[in-house]
């Protein structure tokens, strides 16, 4: 019976559909859904929802290698969107998912808007439970990161998606932009129904001996705990943007503990991104949520929700 | 019928193995594959050339491991990203695996410092393994460098099926080998003039061995493995080289080398790859290869997707 409860502690609410935990896979960590299955212990119902691999409209080779390597703190990796193409994800990939253990978001990416919205278009006739809107892909030369940065690009990507579908939409913002407020207003303008904060931040690592980028693509995108305050801070920034709006934030960068997650709760996001993390320890997400379920219980809390935005300021 | 070694996969699988693609709901084979286990360092053996072998107490592991995997390695608490080490063998019944790995860079370096009784944090066993087939009974190991360890997991399995298999192994390296060669108790045909030295464990277990390097180690073939095993390929006949298949795992330079000397005698071939990698269970595609299939080139995932695949496939007829 206490067991029943602490697990329903987890559970909340996220544009209308049941997270039964706070931690979200990120896109780009856990393919398209069975991959960590693999590990024994592992379990997609650990997370309240799994983002899949960024997908475009065509197939995509990605980048060459070396696609990753390890840095103080994190880690760079440079994938260049490898994947099947929307259609062979919907029809042959998703039927796989059992949509039983969790909630699936597809993760929307292309080169121009007109290919964002096939891609939506697609999706939005399928069983994905959501969409996350890639406008912050570090590792392609065009879109991604080309679009999240100018805040007029971005609201004009989620206005396209918005018209293909009523699926819920979150947009993935860019930690790599003058003003994230003002793209996260302009997307909420435009019809954005929650919100991803952060992407990776741009990176480079050099081999000394080479005298050359360790990443076939020279540089990449860098996540880990070395951009968790960063991540914080924008997550709390975008936070100041949604309170009025109602507009729930999936907080994400170098989150590894329980501690972590509950940082980002704090600063105002109603989910927890675990990426990196997995790569560290596939059986983090357990340890992640009792941590939190021992901390709400600490403070005398029931449920995640009432720790979300709950940051006092310093006078 | 013995069993062959490796585990079995769809005659097809060769362009398109197995993926979340190709199950059907309900019924996910690559469920549970793979185990995360905190394993315990009981043995740890120093070899010249910063080579280092490693014993770990990792049962699960070992209970499945086959020749060609590859366990992913967190080295050391401050740098928590994981390192695919190859496996070098595993005993399921006593419950231990060991590794064998050269300090590289700073993980192997940090690895190398790890003492007995410190604590591991193992994913494993990850990958497609060699897959020996019966009609080719006449395997040929090739090994070069840090790609020894999985040629003599495959020996090692090889021999369980008393008589099947007829082995033999290449070891090349350029540091000193990390066991101690001994003159060969077997005789090789072929083998030039003094080419004597052996692994000593494989000479143990019957299994015929030699050694190539430009270092001139007594007893070992000055020159590249290649031309050693085109001195044995040369020496058996037209019957006895059709049932040659040739595994290899080393530098990629000499796995061209291995693919081309395989093509020229139209032997079946299988390589071993590595490429830095980071989730090392099929999730981050950090860690792939280019491959040719016969829809045109792929980009593969080196930890499941590999990091045993067919020579043809990545070293295409030029």
């Amino acid at each position: 019976m206490v067991h029943k409860l602490q697990k329903d502690m987890l559970v909340s609410e996220f544009c209308g559909m049941r997270f039964d935990t706070p931690l979200v896979l990120l896109s780009g960590c856990v393919g398209f859904g069975e991959e960590y299955t693999r590990v024994k212990g592992f379990t997609n119902r650990d997370a309240g929802a799994v983002c899949l691999k960024g997908t475009t409209l065509e197939p995509r080779l990605g980048n060459p290698p070396h696609r990753v390597c390890e840095t103080p703190q994190g880690m760079i990796n440079a994938i260049g969107l490898q994947n099947p193409g929307a259609r062979h994800v919907v029809d042959e990939i998703l039927p796989t998912l059992d949509f039983d253990e969790t909630r699936f978001i597809a993760n929307i990416s292309g080169s121009s808007i007109e290919e964002y919205a096939e891609v939506a278009r697609i999706f939005d006739d399928s069983p994905i439970d959501a969409m996350e809107i890639n406008i912050s892909c570090p590792n392609v030369k065009e879109g991604g990161v080309a679009f999240g940065n100018d805040p007029d690009m971005s609201a004009r990507v989620v206005e396209a998606v918005r018209a293909q579908t009523e699926k819920p939409l979150i947009t993935k913002l860019s930690p790599n932009q003058t003003d994230i407020q003002e793209n996260a207003r302009r997307c909420i303008e435009a019809g954005t129904d929650a919100f991803a904060v952060i992407n990776t931040l741009m990176g480079m690592a050099i081999d000394i001996e080479a005298r050359a980028p360790i990443i076939g693509n020279n540089q990449g995108g860098l996540s880990g705990p070395a951009i968790k305050p960063v991540a914080v801070l924008k997550t709390h920034q975008v936070y100041q943007v949604c309170r009025d709006h109602g507009i729930p934030i999936i907080g994400q960068g170098g989150v590894t503990t329980a501690d972590d997650a509950i940082e980002f709760l704090i600063a105002g996001a109603s989910a927890v991104g675990v990426g990196t993390a997995l790569f560290y320890d596939p059986l983090v997400c357990k340890k992640i949520n009792d941590g939190i379920v021992a901390y709400l219980e600490r403070h005398e809390l029931t449920e995640v929700a009432q720790l979300v935005g709950t940051l006092v300021l310093n006078g | 019928m013995p069993k062959a070694p490796g585990r079995a996969h769809d005659a097809t699988d060769t362009d398109n193995p197995p993926t979340v693609t190709d199950t059907m709901p309900n019924k996910r084979p690559h469920r549970d594959t793979i185990h995360v286990e905190n394993a315990r360092i009981l043995e740890r053996a120093e070899h010249p050339g910063d080579q280092v072998i490693l014993r770990v107490h990792a049962p699960q592991m070992a209970a499945s491991a086959e020749p060609g995997q590859f366990a992913h390695i967190q080295c050391d608490p401050d740098l928590p990203l994981r390192r695919p080490i190859s496996i070098l063998r595993v005993d399921a019944r006593a419950g231990w695996a060991d590794f064998l790995f050269k300090v590289l860079g700073t993980g192997t370096r940090r690895l190398a410092e790890r003492r007995v009784d410190d604590l591991l944090s193992i994913l494993g066993p990850i990958g497609k393994p060699f897959e020996a087939r019966m009609t080719h009974r006449r395997p040929l190991l090739i090994g070069g460098g840090v790609g020894m360890p999985p040629m003599v997991f495959l020996a090692d399995r090889l021999r369980e099926i008393k008589g099947a298999y007829e082995p033999f192994v290449i070891m090349g390296s350029e540091v000193p080998f990390p066991f101690e060669a001994r003159p060969s108790q077997i005789v090789v045909p072929g083998m030039p003039e003094g080419v004597i030295a052996a692994m000593p464990l494989l000479d143990d277990w019957g299994i015929a061995s030699r050694l190539a390097s430009q270092q001139g180690y007594p007893g070992t073939f000055e020159g590249y493995v290649t031309d050693l095993a085109r001195a044995w390929l040369d020496a058996l006949d037209e019957e006895q080289r059709k049932e040659v298949a040739v595994f290899a795992c080393g530098p990629h330079p000499m796995l061209e080398a291995v693919a081309a000397l395989a093509r020229e005698y139209r032997l079946p071939c299988q390589v071993s790859l590595e490429e830095f990698m980071a989730c090392g269970v099929g999730g981050c595609a950090g860690c792939v290869v280019e491959v040719q299939t016969p829809k045109g080139p792929a980009m593969k995932r080196v930890c499941v997707d590999g990091p045993v695949f067919e020579a043809s496939a990545v070293f295409p007829a030029a």
